[in-house]
């Protein structure tokens, strides 16, 4: 068994399973970060489960959303109707806590070390934001981008998947009148860069789709990355931390809730440092 | 043979011009319109008769989305202009710089001799849900406003960037602001009309750290108007017409993290050349200069793409005061610029060529009048520099 900090989790590595649990507790309880889900957690378990197994299929259960951990991580998800059994299963837990088990396996959860204390009442208020993004009332104030939108971007926005153009690695991609960039195939950018610039936005001045959340989390945080492979690219900082930024500092990106809207959840990925 | 070089020779001139003040206005988009045209269609002190405009073309980016469709009929309806081809222009804050280029266009083209060119837009009845809304639709919205950015976040990172390559720190936009508002300070139709001094603008509240309030333009409502004539219909419009001398336009990348460089602007540069090489003139020659300050960092990267200062100094530019009326080489932003007197998105860059058109001929309040200004300049731009207008004006033809 080998535990670690894993894009912003904790990771417990066993041969037959994968443990991954938030870093937050609320008295013994393990709880979720202002943007993460049971849905972020598993991207990064299958995600680091990657670095040791291929993953023929997995079975993902309701609660989390099956295309955002297929197209993050580039899996298949196990379909119950048509295939024998996965692979591979995700379990939920009532904690913040996932479990990427091979069917069977005898999954012990070890206590870890880590325990980040959050405030209850700052807990309960991102919840009940959230809850709020949620409602199917809850409609456009904000520069609209429509669910097919999202899918068509969601690979480039949720695994950096890129094109190859005339001067290297080009993302995010882009359409041309000569015919197709993507000629010579899809490219996985790696997800880090460093820091060209930041800002963070106040409240009152960040996008209105984060304006239930923002006054919580003290504004809402951007940074301009040059990514390792070269393209550029601005991302939301992630939600549940305040690093000290610097011009060129390393960092890594991470799949995150972004917002909501109309019941529906957009996904996409973070930013944050390298050494955290 | 003849007639084409007739029509290549056409020159174009401002014959009248006026505006609304900017602010929180009172009047809706309607009466706003109706005021800025009336005021434009009254300092034609000549023969002008509004049955003679032969094209009109109003930019807007939305009205808050209260008359998306078919907005410029309802304007041109509400101003005595019923029956005139019109239409409305968006390209975001850039709207009615690329009006007036359409209208200048058009009168080029031979297809028309007196056109209107104007901008409107009304934002300060909105919620502070819709009219943050409004103010973020003109960015990169799949990429950039996921990424949790509006505007003063792009310039910030703009900001940011600028301080760490170039001899500069946020004390340069401080004195941006400072100007400006003093400037403003002397413009009754400015939407802020007080000074500020430089202890208070450099510790304002947060907006997009770097940048504070008084870094950031304010939430206007507004609306301007420009008549235009060809040269041989000007003559009996005015004794005293402002001559289009030189017009560019160019666009850029939408999104900020597609451009090779984040410390200048690109369509900026470009409009530029293009302007001043029509005119036959060198950014050394201008007088005068509207730029498009939204944030004060983008008065000093213009400073730098308009070839008013080199690059890299732009904030020492600032920090020297070399844009304050009679003081520097060219006065920048006399109007107060939209840091000051307002950034009613559509109407921003016609209203620019009001305040161009009045001091060209010395037509401003005396403390704002700039000394024997010859030549004067318009530089409008859209979003983060997706789209830009450059237009170079003078009191003579060439």
């Amino acid at each position: 068994m080998t535990e670690e900090v894993w894009m912003g989790y904790l990771v417990d590595h066993c041969t037959n399973y994968t443990v991954v649990q938030s870093p937050f507790v609320l008295g013994e309880e393990r709880v979720f970060g202002a943007d993460s889900d049971a849905t972020t957690l598993s991207v990064a378990a299958i995600l680091h489960r990657l670095q040791h197994d291929a993953i023929a299929s997995v079975a993902v259960p309701d609660g989390i959303d099956a295309d955002t951990v297929s197209t993050a991580c580039n899996v298949h998800v196990w379909d119950e109707e048509s295939e024998a059994g996965p692979e591979w299963d995700l379990l939920l837990s009532e904690e913040a806590i996932i479990v990427l088990a091979r069917p069977g396996a005898d999954v012990e959860i070890s206590v870890m070390d880590i325990a980040v204390e959050v405030d209850r009442p700052f807990n309960e208020a991102i919840l009940t934001a959230w809850e709020m993004e949620l409602n199917t009332l809850h409609v456009s104030q904000g520069a609209y981008v429509s669910q097919a939108q999202y899918v068509e971007a969601a690979s480039p926005r949720l695994s950096l998947s890129g094109q190859i153009g005339a001067n290297g690695p080009v993302w995010p991609p882009r359409y041309s009148a000569h015919g197709p960039v993507n000629g010579n195939g899809v490219h996985k950018l790696t997800p880090n860069g460093h820091v060209l610039s930041w800002t963070t936005l106040s409240a009152a001045g960040s996008p209105s789709e984060f304006s239930l959340r923002a006054p919580l989390l003290g504004g809402v945080s951007t940074v301009l990355l040059e990514l390792t492979d070269g393209p550029n690219g601005v991302f939301l900082i992630v939600d549940d931390e305040e690093p000290e930024l610097s011009m060129d500092a390393p960092m890594e990106l991470v799949v995150r809730r972004i917002y909501a809207q109309e019941g529906f959840i957009r996904y996409g990925l973070k930013a944050r440092p390298m050494s955290a | 043979m003849l007639a084409l070089v007739a029509w290549v020779m056409v020159d174009v001139a401002v014959v009248g011009a006026g505006q609304t003040r900017y602010g929180n206005h009172a009047l809706g988009l309607k009466g706003m319109w109706a005021e800025a045209a009336r005021s434009a269609f009254s300092s034609i002190d000549g023969d002008f008769d509004v049955k003679s405009v032969d094209e009109a073309y109003i930019g807007s980016l939305a009205f808050g989305g209260a008359q998306l469709g078919n907005t410029a009929a309802l304007l041109t309806e509400h101003s005595d202009m019923e029956g005139v081809p019109v239409r409305r222009v968006e390209n975001a804050c850039a709207s009615s710089g690329f009006a007036f280029r359409d209208a200048w266009m058009a009168i080029k083209s031979g297809q028309a001799d007196i056109v209107v060119a104007g901008g409107i837009e009304k934002m300060n009845d909105l919620t502070p849900e819709r009219r943050r809304y409004w103010l973020g639709v003109s960015g990169d919205t799949e990429w950039e406003r996921l990424a949790g950015l509006t505007f003063p976040g792009t310039y910030a990172l703009m900001a940011r960037r600028y301080f760490h390559e170039f001899d500069a720190s946020h004390d340069d936009l401080v004195h941006v602001s400072v100007k400006n508002h003093l400037h403003g300070s002397l413009n009754p139709l400015a939407h802020i009309q007080k000074e500020v001094s430089f202890e208070k603008a450099a510790s304002g509240f947060m907006v997009a750290d770097p940048l504070t309030l008084y870094d950031c333009c304010p939430t206007s409502d507004g609306a301007s108007c420009v008549v235009l004539a060809a040269d041989h219909v000007a003559k009996r419009m005015t004794d005293t017409p402002v001559w289009v001398r030189g017009s560019g336009a160019a666009s850029d990348h939408l999104a900020l993290h597609d451009r090779p460089s984040i410390t200048q602007l690109k369509a900026t540069q470009t409009a530029g050349r293009k302007a001043y090489e029509m005119a036959n003139l060198k950014p050394r020659d201008i007088d005068i200069a509207e730029v498009h300050d939204c944030f004060t960092i983008a008065e000093v990267l213009a400073t730098e793409d308009l070839g008013f200062a080199e690059r890299g100094h732009g904030g020492r530019f600032a920090r020297e005061g070399q844009g304050v009326i009679n003081q520097g080489s060219v006065a920048v932003n006399a109007s107060g610029g939209l840091k000051s007197k307002g950034h009613p998105l559509g109407a921003t860059g016609t209203g620019q060529v009001v305040e161009v058109f009045k001091q060209l001929r010395g037509q401003v309040e005396s403390q704002r009048q700039v000394k024997d200004a010859e030549v004067g300049l318009t530089h409008n731009v859209g979003g983060s520099g997706a789209t830009c207008a450059v237009h170079v004006f003078g009191r003579d033809r060439t």
